[in-house]
């Protein structure tokens, strides 16, 4: 009697409890498939454009649904590589990038150390200029930027491009922020103790925040490197291109354009690789970075 | 005499934390920016040394131009069309994201990978699967008995590809800033509502969707600012064709400033883009400051 009370009630339990667990599951199930079949969609571009520069031309024309090259021709990469001088334009891009997130890092972090840390007649003035500046669109300032740049004689130059993008108004807007957050105390005391305000900048504040400037970096860099019009406006020398006007330029080539869709899918890649990497080694932070801190563009 | 440089040696430190942003800033924005208002009012053509003040001439013109009235509904139907989508799906990825579970990082890193690859490379691809003779498009329409469409060659379809191309770069940035304002709301409301049986879908309507309205907002204001100044897509796969059909404020000023050498028109057709900015950006701060819900 006891025992099939037992199983009676057992039973009850299960039949309670199995069609919860299977709804979940399903739930689970629908909702892993739907964020799969969504991710696919997203990453899908970059599937075609990576097995697109491994087929070859005839094959693309005869077998346009196919995804994955019958042969991997790799030699694609290499005749893409003769065609035009992407190694450079990515050696440009990286060099330009690079050197305009130093300067921003370093700009920034003096300009917003000053706005937080001094005492200074008109500070409001300047916090409010570089508010203003936030919502100037870059293209307001293309016509008049690209005179002064040949004034100083620095038009079809990296060191224009370098200068002309060193002032980043987010830069400073952001590191305010994370500025105003560090403990006054600390900065006191050394001050107390006779260290210079840049020793408390750099050996006291900037250590506090080595994951904000690493996003600022990392955010900088990507914009930059990627950024089109106005390096294509300012550079007129090819081997002084950068990637995004390099793999342009290939792209409307005559030949190419329509026509050559391996060569020109094996200079997206060329393109598109290297930040897919650093995307990689860096996405925690990255995109920690701008959900943690809500970062505007 | 010892304050007196202790107040040249603050002056000397102010001066050495302040200009190097202060140098460029100056240089290539604000300065920039005064001269662009002052070129707008004159005809200058860029070669020629001189040049006439014209007045609200270029502007006066701008309203009978059918070409510029052209370029701002282009802006506004291209805004419009990427930015309530962006923000809509940003918002969906989001609430399905937002909870940490074995490959959210993966879905989250997945999603936002276009924001990351150069916008010129990926419009390269998409202009490869938009091709009207040989595009993975048409050939998918094609398994299906639709007959093959020139998406290149209507302004609809074009609009329809560079639309479909920024949705797709802008949508998992957006989905990062919704995370984020979705963990700022307390679980005890959550609680609350679970103890009131209330259901899922109340529970978004009346908590989440609310609560979430602010970040919601700001980032319609973000998105139009950035679609309006969208170039790089625009460039690669319509250069603002069929007929001026994709054409922008932001292509029509290139064109105007760096192919017909235009300066007074394009400037002031910057200028425009300028002021339409300026009034979203104050709209979001103004906003901002009286519907803060945490």
């Amino acid at each position: 009697m006891t025992t099939s009370i037992q199983e009676n009630t057992q039973q009850i339990h299960l039949s309670h409890k199995t069609p919860w667990l299977t709804l979940k599951h399903v739930q689970q199930a629908a909702k892993y498939l739907f964020l799969s079949a969504c991710g696919l969609f997203m990453v899908f571009p970059f599937l075609w454009m990576f097995f697109g520069s491994l087929k070859t031309n005839d094959e693309i024309f005869s077998n346009p649904l196919e995804l994955l090259p019958q042969h991997f021709h790799w030699y694609n990469f290499v005749e893409t590589m003769q065609s035009a001088p992407f190694g450079l334009y990515i050696f440009n891009s990286f060099e330009v990038a690079l050197f305009t997130t130093l300067l921003v890092l370093a700009n920034s972090s003096l300009f917003a150390y000053a706005l937080t840390r001094f005492t200074f007649r008109g500070k409001t003035a300047m916090f409010s200029l570089v508010m203003a500046s936030y919502m100037l669109p870059a293209a307001v300032t293309y016509v008049p930027s690209y005179i002064v740049l040949a004034k100083l004689d620095l038009l079809d130059t990296h060191a224009g491009l370098i200068l002309s993008n060193a002032a980043s108004v987010f830069g400073v807007f952001y590191l305010r922020q994370v500025f105003l957050k560090i403990h006054p105390s600390l900065i006191e005391a050394a001050r107390i103790d006779g260290a210079s305000e840049l020793k408390i900048l750099w050996a006291i504040v900037l250590p506090q925040c080595k994951a904000a400037l690493t996003t600022l970096g990392l955010i900088t860099f990507i914009t930059n490197y990627n950024s089109y019009m106005w390096p294509s406006l300012v550079i007129n020398t090819a081997d002084k291109n950068l990637i995004a006007t390099g793999i342009r330029q290939f792209f409307i080539a005559q030949g190419n354009y329509g026509l050559n869709w391996s060569h020109i899918m094996a200079a997206s890649t060329i393109a598109v690789v290297p930040l897919l990497i650093l995307f990689m080694i860096s996405q925690k932070i990255i995109l920690s970075g701008i959900a943690d801190n809500g970062i505007k563009e | 005499m010892l304050s007196v440089n202790n107040k040249m040696r603050q002056y000397w430190q102010l001066f050495f934390f302040l200009s190097p942003l202060l140098l460029p800033l100056l240089l290539f924005w604000v300065l920039p920016f005064i001269c662009s208002i002052y070129i707008s009012f004159t005809d200058w053509d860029y070669i020629s040394p001189t040049y006439d003040w014209v007045g609200m001439d270029n502007y006066r013109y701008m309203l009978d131009d059918s070409q510029f009235l052209q370029a701002l509904n282009n802006t506004l139907v291209f805004s419009l069309a990427v930015v309530i989508p962006t923000v809509a799906i940003g918002l969906g990825f989001a609430l399905l994201l937002q909870k940490r579970f074995a490959g959210s990082s993966f879905f989250r890193a997945i999603i936002f990978s276009p924001w990351i690859t150069p916008t010129v490379a990926v419009s390269i691809v998409w202009s490869w699967v938009f091709d009207s003779k040989h595009g993975l498009a048409n050939e998918l329409l094609g398994l299906i008995g639709v007959p093959s469409v020139s998406w290149f060659e209507h302004g609809n379809t074009a609009m329809f590809v560079v639309v479909l191309v920024t949705i797709w770069q802008a949508v998992g940035w957006t989905m990062l800033f919704f995370i984020s304002a979705l963990n700022k709301i307390p679980s005890s409301i959550y609680e609350a509502s679970l103890i009131d049986g209330c259901s899922a879908w109340t529970r978004f309507l009346k908590i989440t969707l609310p609560l979430v309205s602010p970040t919601t907002f700001f980032l319609l204001i973000v998105n139009i600012i950035n679609a309006i100044q969208a170039f790089d897509q625009f460039q690669i796969l319509t250069q603002g064709g069929p007929g001026g059909e994709t054409r922008t404020l932001l292509y029509w000023f290139y064109q105007l400033a760096f192919q017909q050498y235009d300066m007074g028109s394009a400037t002031a057709t910057a200028v425009i883009i300028f002021l339409i900015t300026a009034l979203l950006t104050s709209l979001n701060v103004w906003i901002g400051k009286r519907w803060v819900y945490y």
